[in-house]
């Protein structure tokens, strides 16, 4: 394959190989086991043709007699059936925002965004999950749906790679678009600064449901989280070009960090009281140690 | 506290303030930076508003130190002091002492710039009322500067700009001081003010303070009340020489040969040696050591004596011109090192003798070393006009033999028999068989003259005015006598010679050469060319247009125009030197101006001056400021302001 091959190579541009061999050993997991469309190799609530014994149930009239558990009736005379765990397939939806202000920060919000979204895309190819990467800004600017199995990895760090950071984001119409072309049953992981003028809640009340489990990772650059600004300044908005004049003090600066915590506490609270989960990630920080160490404490990945 | 400059202050207020506060208004302009979302900040700046109610005076801490700043410099400018004075405001008068002796440098720069500073410092620490007091608590102040003169620099004020600009601007004299003129001057600035309120008012007097070095002439004349006169004493040391004596003279006959006598005073307690130069027309003649004795201090009912010593030089100088005898060593009086005298070209007497036929005058006078001697009648000398007779000055003697005449041009005059009128001589009679009982026999005019033998048979009988001068007296009636009237010189013998034995006397022709002699000296312009200091140049005879230009010894040039009378006065003869007068036409005229003065170039500072009844002494400690200037603490407070605005600023954007 000559044309995969420089790709290839792009995906390293992006995670190291010893971190790619580190991941190789992760699978993601969900909280909830849910159906999947194809035979996977995830346990799954519903009861079904797995190898697993789950439980026995009494015969009713239509029931598979290849289930029947012969051994109990010789012995009881009664007809039971073997229930097993069903392994099910997992989708895993990854959206990344790649809105101009996920440009921002030194190091950029976006480079680290794409390097978690490479991280988790990768473990959840090379366990042969279901995997759906969406970028959006206003919306959703490209998607590569349903993808399973290594073969795609390529296809999914050309995607990556190559996207921009530019326009505006209109997140609840991106989350629109998400959840219409969504199926089947998983994760669905939002990498995004979160930092939406019209608010996050009805696109990620859109986003919880009962089959997915939702992971909502925010990303700040550490210019975000403690500003080095000086004197009197007019502040340009990187998307919508809006200005605020602002004479920097230590107050203002006590008030800012303030609304900050105050943002990132209303999302966590908000994500919490729903079910999902919240992560805040700052861009200094490795992808490394956050995929290897946090998300494996919170259960994403096993 | 009390302003000094409130209106300086007021003014820069009225320009800076609203400048400072345009400055506020005016828009920021302000540095873009771009940031990921406004989001956030648009809240932080709305909770800095709304959160914190005191933000907005936090905000405009900057503006609010600013003006701080900018007050403290406004009131510095305005120059508060604060006042340690309590009660009403008084009034002053400031004497300052410009004579010779405060010109003396042994306290630097000069006394009386010592004086001066002195006094700047007194009006500084005045009280002065202020633009924004509801009562007038200032102190007034004048200026009297004073020597042998007293003049008002600057009366009553509470300005004290304007006294230190006066005060400052005091010109140094060489004359002697006297104070009784500057207290009845200061006197009656002092009282046309109080006598406003009817003489009523419980105001003190007005206040003298004196800064002098004591060495004042009239100190016994001056009359104050206790405590009116502080003293501020001005000056440190006493070595001082100086000439106190000096005269240069040609022989009468040998007009080449010039003699000049010079006195030395040394005040100081050591004897010195010191060079004397005689310089003529501005070349250096002779040069002479002499030494001084020390001065003998007061002991007792012993007065004071300076060390004196007297030098002489002769010389050969058959022109006019300007002698300056000076010392050469250094000494902390300048003026009185150096004296001037102005001499005339020599020259030989032109007499006129009026007589009716006087073979014996005639040959005594001839024998005279004189230019010529010109008979006339009394007759011929009547008819002659007295105001052209003057103005040709074609006689420089006029002997006058038992002739009265009609009128008196102004001349020297030899006068034997009957007085002239109008001299306020009068002779009510004649006295017969006169002996001579007593004669000055050192008198320039009977100088070897032996009149023991003289008998007259008949005198006329000579009733004096007090200022004559009797040379010689019979045993009734005045016999020679010397008196001066209206620019002229009369020598008065009340005989007719004839009626006595004197033609056979040897002592009758050397009195006519004495006489003539002295006649002759005071014939020339001399005695009017050497003056003292102060006394005015004059210079008779101009017509009345004539511009004389008079250079002063500092190379200043004055014009002069002579009066119709055609007199020309120039009376600004205050410092010691040779004064020089231009006519338009013919040869400047020299006139020295002498110090010679030794109440001044005794130039030790006195402790204590007794005044009449009332002794002051000096005040111990010079003067001191009484109020403390309050701006340099306000700069300090503005400086410290601005740095704290700045540290403000820099701790609200850095964090």
């Amino acid at each position: 394959m000559p044309t995969t091959k420089p790709t290839t190579r792009k995906l390293t541009d992006l995670l190291d190989p010893k971190f790619m061999a580190r991941l190789d050993s992760l699978d993601l997991l969900s909280r909830k086991i849910l159906q999947g469309k194809l035979q996977g190799e995830r346990r799954s609530k519903r009861r079904g043709q797995s190898v697993e014994f789950a439980d026995h149930r009494p015969y009713v009239v239509g029931d598979d007699l290849r289930f029947v558990d012969w051994n109990i009736y010789g012995r009881l005379e009664h007809l039971f059936l073997k229930l097993f765990l069903e392994e099910q397939d997992l989708t895993v939806h990854v959206l990344v925002d790649t809105s101009a202000s996920m440009g921002f920060g030194e190091p950029a919000k976006g480079l680290f965004a794409k390097r978690l979204a490479a991280a988790l895309g990768y473990v959840s190819l090379a366990n042969n999950n279901r995997l759906t990467i969406s970028l959006f800004g206003d919306g959703i600017c490209a998607q590569l749906p349903n993808m399973r199995g290594r073969n795609y990895l390529p296809q999914m760090a050309e995607m990556l790679l190559s996207t921009e950071f530019d326009g505006l984001s209109d997140f609840e119409k991106a989350c629109r678009a998400a959840t219409a072309s969504r199926i089947g049953c998983g994760v669905t992981i939002v990498v995004s600064d979160f930092l939406f003028k019209q608010g996050y809640e009805a696109a990620l009340r859109r986003l919880i449901g009962a089959r997915y489990d939702l992971y909502v990772i925010q990303v700040l650059s550490p210019q975000e989280i403690s500003p080095e600004l000086t004197g009197d300044l007019k502040l340009l908005d990187i998307e919508d070009a809006d200005t605020a004049e602002i004479t920097v003090s230590a107050a203002l600066i006590k008030y800012y960090k303030r609304n900050l915590a105050a943002w990132c506490d209303e999302l966590r609270n908000f994500c919490t009281n729903r079910g999902a989960v919240y992560v805040q990630a700052n861009s200094a920080d490795s992808v490394e140690s956050l995929v290897l160490n946090y998300l494996r404490r919170i259960h994403l990945l096993r | 506290m009390e302003f000094l400059t409130p209106l300086v202050g007021l003014y820069a207020a009225a320009a800076a303030v609203p400048l400072l506060l345009l400055l506020y208004f005016l828009k920021l302009k302000r540095h873009e930076a771009i940031v990921s979302s406004t989001l956030l900040w648009k809240r932080a700046v709305r909770d800095l508003q709304v959160n914190a109610p005191f933000q907005r005076l936090r905000r405009n801490l900057l503006l609010l130190l600013q003006l701080l700043a900018l007050a403290a410099i406004l009131l510095a400018l305005a120059g508060p002091v604060l006042d340690l004075q309590r009660g009403p405001g008084r009034r002053y008068v400031l004497l300052i002492d410009r004579s010779a002796s405060m010109n003396a440098t042994d306290v630097a720069p000069t006394r009386l710039d010592a004086a001066k500073t002195q006094a700047k410092a007194f009006v500084a620490s005045m009280r002065s009322g202020s633009t924004l007091s509801w009562r007038d608590r200032s102190d007034h102040a004048m200026v009297i500067a004073f020597d042998q003169r007293a003049g008002v620099v600057c009366s009553f004020t509470s300005d004290k700009r304007q006294l230190a600009a006066r005060i400052d601007e005091i010109e140094p004299g060489d004359s002697v001081s006297r104070l009784g003129e500057a207290v009845t001057v200061a006197r009656a600035f002092a009282q046309s003010s109080s006598a406003e309120a009817n003489g009523k008012s419980g105001e003190k007097p007005a206040q003298l303070v004196l800064f002098s070095d004591g060495r004042i002439a009239d100190l016994e004349g001056v009359l104050v009340g206790p405590d009116e006169l502080v003293f501020h004493r001005i000056g440190e040391s006493q070595d001082n020489v100086g000439i106190t004596a000096m005269d240069a003279r040609r022989s009468y006959e040998q007009p080449q040969e010039v003699e000049v006598f010079a006195s030395l005073a040394n005040f100081g307690t050591e004897p010195v040696t010191r060079d004397v130069q005689l310089a003529v027309g501005g070349n250096v003649h002779a040069v002479r050591s002499v030494t001084i004795p020390g001065c003998e201090a007061e002991a007792g009912d012993d007065p004071f004596r300076p060390g004196q010593a007297t030098v002489s030089f002769s010389l050969s100088h058959g022109e006019a011109g300007v002698l300056e005898v000076r010392q050469l060593g250094r000494d902390a009086l300048a003026c009185d090192d150096a004296a001037w005298s102005v001499l005339d070209p020599p020259r030989r007497l032109s007499v006129l003798l009026v007589t009716q036929g006087n073979a014996v005058l005639e040959s005594a006078l001839k024998a005279c070393p004189i230019a010529r001697l010109d008979p006339c009648t009394p007759a011929g000398f009547d008819a002659l006009d007295p105001t052209v007779f003057a103005a040709r000055q074609q006689y420089d003697v006029i002997v006058l033999d038992n002739h009265v005449p009609a009128h008196l041009p102004q001349c020297r005059y030899l006068v034997f028999g009957a007085p002239p009128g109008g001299i306020d001589v009068n002779s009510p009679g004649e006295v017969e068989n006169q002996l001579i009982v007593d004669w000055r026999s050192q008198h320039p005019v009977l100088q070897y003259v032996n009149m023991t033998n003289l008998v007259a048979a008949r005198s006329h009988r000579l009733v004096l005015p007090r200022d004559a001068e009797v040379l010689a007296e019979f045993n009734e009636s005045p016999a020679v006598a010397l008196l001066r009237r209206y620019g002229s010189t009369y020598l008065i013998a009340g005989f007719d010679i004839l009626q006595s034995n004197w033609p056979f006397e040897p002592s009758f022709v050397l009195f006519c050469y004495n006489a003539l002699g002295f006649l002759g000296t005071e014939a020339g312009d001399g005695r009017r060319h050497a003056l003292a200091v102060g006394e005015p140049i004059t210079i008779e005879n101009a017509s009345g247009e004539t511009t004389f230009t008079v250079v002063c010894p500092d190379g200043a040039e004055v014009e002069m125009q002579a009066d119709p009378s055609g007199v020309v006065r120039f009376p600004g003869t205050y410092r010691v030197g040779v004064y020089t007068a231009r006519p338009p036409e013919g040869p400047p005229q020299f006139y020295a101006v002498n110090l010679l003065e030794p109440q001044e170039s005794r130039i030790e500072p006195k402790d204590r001056i007794e005044l009449a009844g009332v002794a002051v002494t000096a005040q111990e400690q010079g003067v001191q400021r009484a109020n403390v200037p309050l701006w340099p603490l306000l700069t300090l407070a503005a400086l410290a302001l601005v740095c704290i605005e700045w540290l403000a600023y820099n701790l609200k954007s850095r964090i």
